[in-house]
This record gives structure tokens, C-alpha cells and sequence, in this order.
């Protein structure tokens, strides 16, 4: 209750400040008089110390969802819808979207940015339900560049602390094959070229899990190891009408991209195969070559395991034992005589048996890099003293100066003459 | 591979990465007119300049901020960065030589195996990240030691990191993993 004040209608000292909606008013508490009101409006001086507020900074950005949000989450539901995902999945990329657009890095960025967080949203939900989706297809689809991609990806992932499974290779490989056009007779396409599904479906898993073992899918790009596995499975299944078709032609037949490593990873499947072969007794005395190893693909399917296994066991043994033998003639030359004398084969010293190439990561039948000998131990400190005459070598004579200025007022010049206004 | 093996890996560190404050503003025309082995970027306002002993590159801005890189030590990123600051000095400008701090060390490591990445990234959940379709190399952040790790099939190793000692002591726990 303020002090000194009387009700001038009763008299009354028991005035209390009650607000009437939001102008300050004192009133009576005995008559309800109003003793005295604050004021509803404000002065020309009172205004001028007003600050404005940009709308980021207000609180109604928070509240209300922006024009730029509501087109992002649209097309997140149109891109969902186009890859005719289930709704659940809608659901969680939308939500993901929401939960990136709060940040404040998300939501000042550039409009490009916010299509192709579009992708990466509807991405990260297809590998959380492992739903074979590769970057390539939503880049293709949004128009948007690998690079802004996958530095967008990088960023929402780290954002939102989303735990990202890898890419199921088996379901890429069920999804891709499946888009070969080469499952029913066109006029594009003559009935010699037509295949099973199923048949050629199974028997490219078989050459992707032989391409995962034996070192040729780490590291690297899925699709173009598929395509090349597509295309060998493809050719094996009738050997007899497909081994003049090439890579190429394949892929414009089955009316798929071929893409650019495809090439390497099929030399490299196919020399997997033939030191296979190189181990099943009734191939060996065949002498096949790049282009009849593929007849025999079947067998070698059937056999792969223990082929594989025996390979690796067998390369990595010959490879020990051959560094076994240099160490032993580098040790002394009695010493790798006797080592020599006393194989088996009698060869002349120097000679060792001819082997089957061994079956190892392409990694170790590369010739190793050049070890750059270990840098001499500096005895730099960073403490120094630095004398007059080792700067000198950075600065500029007068002379120098002096003929760089000329050089490019007559460029400047040169250049004014050629370009004339 | 065992904590207890005695296999020696041989780490190469090949960038150090160190800023400085010169602490006076800089005229990058003179700079660029009366210095050798400059190159003058006038669009994003910036000078390099680049010294032969030791080999580094540095970047220097009209604020008086320098970074320099290429050096293969700290030692001597120290020493490359004093020696820039002196030529400054030399071209008239009063440079102080403060704040000077190694803020990137990268390293070079090859382990003499292997590595599948994809078991690898399954077994290292949530601190290693693999894209076969954006890099071959799995990533692998190290949070207590601030480092980053790029792990390749073949079995060489990446390491970015703030200081020296950190970059061998992570190389070190990738090797045990």
C-alpha cells in the first residue's frame, strides 16, 4: 500500500496498484475509486530509446514455421513419395528435417544448402531401416552437386548425433540388378540377351561376397564393383551368345549408367577368377585367359570357399617363405647354398619354382611404395638467432622495385589498349 | 597386435600448422611490391609468401594475423615463423612476435597389415564413420585427444592433431585397436 494517499470520493487510506489489462492504475479498495492511471500510450522521448528487434532474433521465429521450412518439409514428403518409401519413413525424415532446421547454422544457410538437406534427411532414414539408397540416386534427383552433398551430410550427422548404419551391400545389390532392363524381350533387347532374375540375381551376390573377400570392395565404391559383377554373372549364364557383348554395351542394352571405375573392377574380378582356376585341377590343364575363365564361372561359385581360403593360406605361405630364402642369402652365401641344395627340385641356384600367382589383397602384389629414407634428426630449436644477410634473400633490391613497378604500369597499360572502353 | 609387441612404427610427421600475431596492421601492397616470393591476393585480401629455409608457406593478412604451413617440426615452424616476422621488421613494419601457437600437426603412418573397414567401422561404432561412397578411408575421431584419424585399406594411417606427443600417443591406441 503506498503512503500518503487518501481516496478522494471516501477517504479512505487503502489504495492497492491494480492493472487494468496493461495500464497501471491505483485504485480504492473500500469504493473502488480510481485514484490515478499509468499511461496507455508512449511519449515521442520514450520511443526514441526504443531498440528494434530483427525478426531471427524475436521469439516469434521460434513459434511459427517459416515459408522456407514448409517448402523443405514438402519436398521431403514429395521425395519420399517419389522413391515410394513406406510413411513411417516420411515420418522420420521429416522429423529429422525439423530437428536440423532448429539449428541456427541450418537455418541461415543457403537455399541450395536446405534442397540438399532435403536428400541427406530422407538418406539417413533409408539406412536407419537399411533400405538401399545410394547418394548417387538423391543427388541425381535433387540436381545437386556430390560435394555440397556430402559436406551437408558430414554436418547433419555430426548436428544431430545420428548414428548412421552402413550401406547393406546384399540389398544394393537385390535393388540395382532389379533395374536391369534385360529380364523381358524388346525390340532393344534380342532373346538371346534376356535372363532369369532370379538366376542372374543369385549369382552376382555370389561374385560381390567372392569381390568382399578377396579385398576388392573395401575401400572402394559399391556400384561399380555390382555392375561388373552384374555384367559377368550375366555373361556366364550363356556364355556361348554374350562374351562378344562388352561392358559398355551391356549397360546400354540393360539401359543403366556405366560408371567409370566399372572397367578396372572387372579385370580385377576376372584375375580373382583365374587364380582360382589356377587351383581346380580340371581347369588348370584348360590354360584359360580372361575371356574362357568366365565359361567356368559356375564351377568356381560352387568351389569359392575353400578355393579362397586355400589361396590366401597358400600366398601368404609363399610369400614368408620366399623372404625367408632372400634373408637367408643375404646372411651369407654358404649359407643360401645350402638352403638352395636342399629343396627338393634341384633347380640351378638363384631359380625358384615357378608358382601360381598368389591370391592376396591387391594392395600387396602392388610393388611397394618408395620408403623415403627417415629425415636427418633437426637441430633446430626455434630460438635462434636469424642474421641480417638470410633476410635479405626475401626482400626486394631497389632496382627490383623500381623495374616491377614499370613492368606492371606497362601491363596495366597494355591491357587498357586492348580493352578499350 | 598386442600392447607388448616390439614391431616399431615408423611415424613421419609431414605438415605442422602455427599461427602468430605481428600486432600492428599490415600494408600487403608494400608487402607485396618489396617482397620476394610473394603472391598478392587481392580479392580475398591476403598475402603468401613463401620461405625456402625452412620450407614453409604462410599466409598473411593485413590485420597483422599469420598462419604458417609446410614445416615438418615444431621446432622449426617456430623458427620459420620468426624469421618471417624479422623480414616484416626489414620492411619497415613494427612487428611484435606474439601469440605464436601450433594449432595442426598432421602425420603420416603405415601399419604393415590390412585392414577391412567395414568390420573395422562395425566393431568401432560410434567413433569411427565409413562412406565408401564419399572417401575410401574410414575417419576415426579420438574425442579426449581432440584427433582425427584417417584409416585406409592398406593399412596407412592419417593423424591430424594439436600437438606432437598427442599425434604418437594416437597412433599408438589405433594400433591396438
Amino acid at each position: 500500500m503506498p503512503g500518503g494517499g487518501h481516496c478522494p470520493d471516501c477517504g479512505s487510506t487503502e489504495l492497492v496498484e491494480d492493472s487494468h489489462y496493461s495500464q497501471s492504475q491505483l485504485v480504492c479498495s473500500d469504493c473502488g475509486c480510481v485514484v490515478t492511471e499509468g499511461v496507455l500510450t508512449t511519449t515521442f522521448s520514450d520511443e526514441g530509446n526504443l531498440r528494434e528487434v530483427t525478426y531471427s532474433r524475436s521469439t516469434g521465429e521460434n513459434d511459427q514455421v517459416s515459408r522456407s521450412q514448409q517448402r523443405g518439409l514438402r519436398r521431403v514428403r514429395d521425395l519420399c513419395r517419389v522413391l515410394q518409401l513406406p510413411s513411417t519413413f516420411e515420418d522420420t525424415a521429416v522429423a529429422y528435417y525439423q530437428q536440423a532446421y532448429r539449428h541456427s547454422g541450418i537455418r541461415a544457410a543457403r537455399l541450395q544448402k536446405k534442397e540438399v538437406l532435403v536428400g541427406c534427411c530422407v538418406l539417413i532414414t533409408c539406412r536407419q531401416h537399411n533400405w538401399p539408397l545410394t547418394m548417387g540416386t538423391v543427388c541425381a534427383l535433387l540436381y545437386a552437386d556430390l560435394d555440397v552433398f556430402s559436406g551437408t551430410y558430414m554436418q547433419i550427422v555430426k548436428l544431430l548425433g545420428l548414428d548412421v548404419p552402413s550401406l547393406c551391400l546384399a540389398d544394393l545389390v537385390k535393388t540395382y540388378c532389379s533395374s536391369f532392363r534385360l529380364f523381358q524381350a524388346s525390340p532393344s533387347v534380342p532373346a538371346k540377351y534376356v535372363e532369369d532374375k532370379e538366376k542372374m540375381l543369385s549369382r552376382t551376390l555370389q561374385l560381390v561376397e567372392l569381390a568382399d573377400e578377396t579385398w576388392l570392395v573395401t575401400g572402394r565404391h559399391p556400384l561399380p564393383v555390382i555392375t561388373a559383377a552384374t555384367f559377368l554373372a550375366w555373361q556366364s549364364l550363356q556364355p556361348l551368345h554374350r562374351l562378344t557383348c562388352s561392358l559398355a554395351r551391356f549397360c546400354k542394352l540393360a539401359n543403366v549408367d556405366l560408371p567409370y571405375p566399372a572397367s578396372s573392377r572387372l579385370q580385377e574380378l576376372l584375375s580373382v577368377l583365374l587364380r582360382m582356376a589356377e587351383r581346380l585341377a580340371w581347369l588348370q590343364v584348360l590354360k584359360l585367359d580372361k575371356r574362357s575363365v568366365v565359361k567356368h564361372i559356375g564351377d568356381l561359385l560352387q568351389h569359392r570357399h575353400t578355393l579362397v581360403r586355400k589361396a590366401f593360406r597358400d600366398g601368404t605361405a609363399e610369400m614368408e617363405a620366399g623372404e625367408k630364402e632372400l634373408r637367408g642369402r643375404c646372411q651369407g652365401p654358404e649359407q643360401g647354398k645350402e638352403e638352395v641344395a636342399s629343396s627338393s627340385l634341384n633347380l640351378p641356384e638363384g631359380k625358384r619354382p615357378a608358382s601360381p600367382t598368389p591370391l592376396l589383397p591387391p594392395c600387396m602384389l602392388k610393388p611397394p611404395k618408395r620408403i623415403c629414407p627417415p629425415p636427418p634428426v633437426s637441430t633446430v630449436t626455434g630460438d635462434e638467432n636469424i642474421s641480417d644477410s638470410e633476410i635479405e634473400q626475401y626482400l626486394r633490391t631497389p632496382q627490383e622495385i623500381k623495374d616491377f613497378e614499370k613492368a606492371q604500369a606497362a601491363r596495366q597499360a597494355a591491357r587498357s589498349v586492348s580493352n578499350p572502353p | 597386435m598386442d600392447a607388448d609387441s616390439d614391431v616399431a612404427l615408423d611415424i613421419l610427421i609431414t605438415n605442422v600448422v602455427c599461427v602468430f600475431r605481428t600486432r600492428c596492421h599490415l600494408n600487403l601492397r608494400k608487402i607485396a611490391l618489396e617482397g620476394a616470393n610473394v603472391i598478392y591476393k587481392r580479392d580475398v585480401g591476403k598475402v603468401l609468401m613463401k620461405l625456402r629455409k625452412p620450407r614453409i608457406t604462410a599466409t598473411i593478412w593485413s590485420s597483422g594475423k599469420i598462419i604458417c604451413t609446410g614445416a615438418t617440426s615444431e621446432e622449426e615452424a617456430k623458427f620459420g615463423a620468426r624469421r618471417l616476422a624479422r623480414s616484416l621488421q626489414k620492411l619497415g613494419f613494427q612487428v611484435i612476435f606474439t601469440d605464436f601457437k601450433v594449432v595442426n600437426v598432421l602425420a603420416v603412418c603405415n601399419m604393415p597389415f590390412e585392414i577391412r573397414l567395414p568390420e573395422f567401422t562395425k566393431n568401432n561404432r560410434p567413433h569411427a564413420s565409413y562412406e565408401p561412397e564419399l572417401h575410401p578411408a574410414v575417419c576415426y575421431r579420438i574425442k579426449s585427444l581432440r584427433a582425427t584419424l584417417q584409416i585406409f585399406s592398406t593399412g596407412s594411417i592419417t593423424v591430424t592433431e594439436l600437438w606432437k606427443q598427442a599425434c604418437c600417443t594416437s597412433l599408438g591406441s589405433s594400433a591396438l585397436l
